[in-house]
């Protein structure tokens, strides 16, 4: 065994530092994600699909990747996510408008620290509550903050800010003024290895102590306080770090958009779009919000480019994904790789498909008849 | 400025033999103007010139569904009226042209960097000021030409990007069209009758800054004082609390940049709760743009509407066939009359056609992006509203269009009744000149 | 200062009749339905086709006789409007949300908010992209109403008032007196024992979205016979609101759901006319409020309607 595998339940495991382990078949599915992900800029120049989507898509999914440690870990839905993604873009904003602050990672860093400061005061507040009042009072406060900066003409209410500090070229990147394609390019590369290192920080952050207390604080809070674990303060913290990748994925969106206004980054439904990325890609696991980000994302923005009725697609997608795809798109990839691989040893299930297809049919009709019935009767 | 003839006034009396000699003969401008007879043997340097087979490629970002939609799908079946005389008259330089239509909610700039994916040849669009503000710097870097239609934030080409080169706006901008109303306001009451205003706009960056132009044009000119100014969200169900507030402090103008359902719900309200009785005039620079929604009883009382760049009943449809082949044409292909946003689309690709016809004329061959770029500039060209010209500053100048509205019987629809017409140096400052600047010394 | 109160009430009534089913689903079924929004304005959409008919049927008001006339007939027609949220709730529950009970709870988001975007293009293909007004808001104001008291203010107001505290009544009575309504709070307050008793919850759940998408619809009907036109993405606005309204009341509480949509709507309205920039802000800052004062809102009650 050399240092990087480890031998464990009986199963060789690829080590990446101490407590950072691997299955094989993960690691190659990594391995080929990252692989892809540094290979999107050529795929899309080939192919008809949109490069900017999917940045897009990848910056919302970091945005969600922060959302899901309080949702997956202590089981708190936030609704008002879009308050750290729009206020991580409106920091970057802010620096490049009215103090000229030409670099693009110092603006980024502004984000980040604006969004920080949000998320401190709004997690001080609703840490202590629970179920939908956590998810309402979140929804809530990004209102109340949608509604400020929609009024506000420092903020240039509804036409939002420019983030070109010079006026008409992008922010530096690395201390270089880049073409708008390499910068584009530049910029990709540089979310690549942020998404990456955020994923590698939330892995370690989970499976530390810290992230053990919080998974105790999700499945009960009475029994966790008895465990001596300070419950609200812990999960005030998660909630701030949720934020600080929040306001980093729009610090992110405001470089790649050079361009902040209300709507498309601070509005409650974006909320409701970051917390949709989590639960479609799968908010058991640690990349899948990233999927959901991309494939949400990429169906919002192109969609309008190829069918009439883009809002029943995406629709009829989601619901698809609920009823059939228990666990998400990357969740349920483990238990349809076990279910097609029974089929290939046995396929005579498939009949057995089919005939339950059947009866689930017949069972909504007979459901649809007494519904009416129900309608027109009454209970009695 | 390059206004070129006030249109209101001359062009009223303009015949077509005129109007041929003025736009220079060619076939397609004239099509595009509006007239249908062709002139012969103009037609040689473009017979010769080396112009590509394909046909062109455009696309058009636009609100095509929900509240918007009532500017977005009159903006939408101009640029499609325009495009389709474009290819009924042997097309451009005898290049068709096809056109794309996308959806612009929240995706403005995606939707232009998906058009220029796509390799489209220009794209125009989009009506959301924000929209256009956010898709300037991009316009310029990815160098494919885009004529606006709306998005008409003055600041935007005057102070935001005085330097630009593929970005344009066909559309007159908020200075313009606020201004306008305030010179309505002047004319109808008289300055020394204006003593009070009150302002209900949609609560949205337009909207304040409407109101604000608005606030500054009329104190300047007749010392008014404002007594309530409010922003209800945009789209909103229920103005009823302005309205009270209006009532109650009867100032003598209000004046209102709603449009789409939030002008019709004004005026629905406005009626319902006697406003008409506490004021002397309703000022909306673009209340008419919601014509085709409006009822009879709607209309009544001292209501005064804007019509933007073009009225389709001015000049009066008697004298000037182009307006009234339009308006037939609009009536029989979609059932509606042409409000302002649709020359707003109509208008975008015209710019575009004629100056890239104009391109062809003089290179004998087709333009590159710069090139075509560099004709646009300063380039004048008429459409059934008259004469347009593309400013030094990528900015589009026209007349502007007020009246009072009134119903039209013959048309079953809402109606603009002695229209004024103000030409575009009336109502806008001179070049290099700041609009909040300029309007403190009007 | 009248005369604000009044409209804050009118715009609470709407308020209410919208949050109302929401409180409901929300407190028998446990789900926070997304695409409540989307049936209020499949309710306005309906309105348009169905008011339309029925107005189409009458003459335009001429005198006070005519006008009260005419005044039923919209509201007949605003009934049979919602009449069709009806079958729409209930196929919608039986189809959709049932099979997902037993899941995490956020699956409910998303489905519902599948639900939604669906629901939008369903309006978009049977009543097209563009913004309809049915048309009769002047025909009721030609009822004479507060011209009785010698007040002018528009009688279309004053019926949206009354009819959301007949909402509000009806409710109260369906659930309070009849059996029927009983069962339901059954129900809510004991899914097992209720159960163990011999009742269909499937049934019941089915009938309280029913119900609830009813009444959305009916808000939506009330909407649409008014000042403004029935359009996509009109829901969205309401079903934000409709939130605050329930966590204000107290979720799944009916009385909360009438007095927060009450207190929602006259206090934008009051406080509108002095701080005109706040007029986004208020429900969002009183939400805000009574959830660090008061977290379980005003009548705050668990799942059970009362």
């Amino acid at each position: 065994m050399s240092r990087f595998l480890v031998e464990r339940d009986g199963e060789t495991r690829v080590r990446l530092s101490e407590g950072m382990e691997l299955t094989k078949s993960r690691t190659i599915l990594a391995a080929v994600g990252l692989v892809v992900l540094f290979l999107v800029p050529d795929i899309t120049r080939f192919t008809g699909l949109s490069f900017t989507a999917i940045h897009r898509g990848i910056l919302f999914g970091l945005a969600a990747v922060g959302l899901n440690l309080i949702l997956r870990h202590t089981e708190l839905v936030s609704f008002g996510h879009a308050a750290f993604f729009g206020v991580g873009a409106y920091g970057a904003a802010v620096l490049a408008s009215y103090f000229d602050v030409s670099s693009g990672l110092v603006l980024l860093l502004g984000g980040v620290v604006a969004a920080t400061t949000i998320a401190v005061l709004i997690g001080y507040f609703v840490a202590g509550y629970l179920d939908i009042y956590f998810a309402l009072l979140t929804l809530a406060f990004n209102q109340v903050l949608y509604a400020f900066v929609l009024q506000s003409s420092y903020f240039n209410s509804s036409d939002g800010l420019s983030v070109r500090p010079d006026g008409l070229n992008p922010p530096t990147l690395f201390g270089f003024q880049w073409t708008t394609s390499g910068y584009d390019l530049i910029l990709y590369y540089f979310t690549i290895v942020v998404l990456v290192v955020s994923l590698l920080v939330m892995w370690k952050l989970v499976n530390s102590p810290f992230g053990r207390a919080l998974d105790a604080i999700g499945q009960n809070r009475t029994r966790a306080r008895f465990v001596g674990i300070p419950v609200e303060k812990y999960v005030w913290i998660a909630f701030v770090i949720s934020g600080i990748y929040g306001g980093l994925a729009g610090g992110l969106f405001a470089l790649l958009q050079l361009h902040v206004s209300p709507d498309p980054t601070l509005y409650a439904f974006v909320s409701g779009e970051i917390l949709f990325m989590a639960i479609l890609g799968g908010f058991g696991t640690l990349v899948g919000p990233v999927v959901g980000g991309i494939v949400l994302v990429y169906l919002l923005i192109q969609a309008p480019f190829y069918v009439e009725y883009y809002n029943a697609l995406t629709g009829l997608l989601l619901i698809a994904v609920v009823l059939f795809l228990p666990e998400g798109i990357l969740g349920s990839v483990p238990k349809i790789g076990a279910e097609l691989a029974r089929r290939r040893r046995d396929p005579g299930m498939l009949r057995e498909d089919v005939a339950t297809i059947g009866t689930s049919l017949r069972r909504a009709a007979t459901r649809a008849a007494t519904t009416v019935r129900i309608i027109v009767f009454g209970v009695n | 400025m390059t206004t070129g003839p006030t249109a209101g006034a001359e062009s009223g009396g303009i015949d077509r033999r005129t109007l041929l000699k003025t736009v220079g003969g060619s076939a397609l401008a004239i099509a595009l103007a509006g007239c249908t007879e062709l002139l012969e043997g103009e037609q040689e340097s473009l017979e010769n010139a080396d112009v590509p087979d394909e046909p062109i490629e455009s696309g058009l970002q636009t609100f095509t569904e929900g509240a918007p939609a009532v500017l977005g799908v009159q903006a939408r079946y101009g640029a499609e009226t325009a495009v389709r005389r474009i290819n009924e008259n042997g097309g451009i330089a005898g290049r068709n042209m096809n056109l794309d239509v996308v959806e612009e909610g929240g995706a403005h700039l995606t939707n232009y960097q998906q058009f220029v994916d796509e390799g489209k040849d220009v794209t125009f669009g989009p009506i959301s000021s924000s929209g256009h503000a956010e898709m300037v710097p991009e316009i310029e870097a990815q160098e494919v030409i885009n004529v606006s239609t709306d998005g008409t934030v003055t600041t935007l080409y005057e102070e935001d990007f005085p330097d630009v080169t593929y970005s344009f706006r066909f559309q007159n901008h908020d200075v313009m069209e606020a201004l306008a109303a305030v010179m309505q306001a002047v004319e109808v009451l008289g300055a020394d009758s204006i003593d009070t205003y009150a302002g209900i706009n949609p609560g949205y960056a337009f909207g304040q800054d409407e109101m604000d132009l608005f606030s500054k044009g009329i104190e300047q000119v007749a010392g008014a004082e404002e007594l309530h100014s409010g922003f209800p969200d945009l789209g909103t169900d229920d103005m009823s609390t302005h309205i009270t507030e209006i009532n109650s402090e009867q100032p003598d103008i209000v004046f209102s940049s709603c449009w789409g359902g939030d002008a019709t719900l004004l005026l629905e309200q406005g009626h319902a709760n006697g406003m008409f009785d506490s004021i002397e005039l309703l000022v909306g620079p673009v209340l008419y743009g919601s014509a085709n929604d409006m009822s009879e009883d709607l209309v009544d009382g001292p209501i005064y509407s804007g019509s933007r760049n073009f009225y389709w009943g001015e000049p009066s449809t008697d004298r000037w066939s182009p307006a009234a082949d339009l308006v037939d044409e609009v009536q029989s292909e979609y059932g509606v009359v042409p409000t302002a946003h649709f020359m707003s689309g109509y208008g975008a690709v015209t710019a575009w056609a004629t100056a890239a016809e104009k391109a062809v004329q003089l290179l004998g061959r087709w333009p590159e992006q710069d090139e075509l770029a560099t004709v646009l500039e300063n380039h004048g060209f008429f459409t059934p509203a008259g004469y347009h010209t593309m400013g030094a500053d990528h900015q589009g100048y026209s007349n502007a269009h007020f009246g009072e509205l009134t119903w039209s019987d013959e048309y079953d629809a809402a109606a603009l009744a002695d229209v004024n017409v103000f030409s575009a140096e009336s109502v806008s400052p001179p070049p290099g000149e700041v609009s909040a600047d300029w309007i403190g010394n009007w | 200062m009248l005369e604000h109160v009044l409209n804050g009430l009118y715009y609470g009534s709407i308020l209410f009749m919208i949050a109302s089913g929401m409180t409901i689903i929300f407190g028998v079924l446990g789900i926070l339905n997304l695409a409540h929004g989307e049936l209020y304005a499949l309710g306005a959409f309906c309105a348009f086709t169905v008011v339309g008919f029925f107005a189409g049927q009458v003459a335009s008001p001429t005198g006070p006789v005519t006008a009260v006339l005419f005044g039923l007939v919209v509201l007949a027609g605003s009934l049979a409007a919602a009449a069709v949220l009806l079958p729409v709730g209930g196929a919608l529950e039986a189809t959709f949300i049932r099979p997902i009970y037993d899941r995490n709870e956020v699956y409910q988001l998303l489905l519902t908010y599948g639900l939604l975007l669906v629901l939008t293009d369903v309006m978009k293909v049977v009543w097209g992209p563009s913004p309809i007004d049915v048309g009769v808001y002047s025909g009721i104001n030609a009822i004479p109403t507060t011209e009785l008291v010698g007040v002018s203010y528009p009688s279309y107001n004053v019926l949206v008032i009354l009819i959301g505290v007949a909402v509000f009544a009806w409710l109260v009575w369906f659930f309070d007196r009849t059996k029927t309504g009983r069962i339901v709070r059954a129900t809510a307050i004991d899914r097992e024992m209720s159960t163990a008793i011999g009742v269909s919850t499937d049934r019941m759940f089915t009938l309280v979205f029913a119900i609830g998408a009813f009444f959305a619809g009916f808000g939506g009907a009330m909407v649409s016979i008014g000042p403004s036109p029935a359009s996509l993405g009109m829901g969205l606005d309401w079903l934000v609101l409709s939130f605050v309204v329930i966590v204000i009341g107290g979720l799944g509480s009916l009385k909360g759901a009438f007095v927060g949509a009450l207190l929602v709507g006259v206090s934008s309205r009051v406080v509108t006319p002095y701080y005109p920039e706040l007029e986004l802000a208020v429900p969002f800052l009183l939400m805000v409020l009574v959830l660090l004062i008061k977290p379980e809102g005003i009548y705050g009650t668990w799942g059970e309607i009362q």
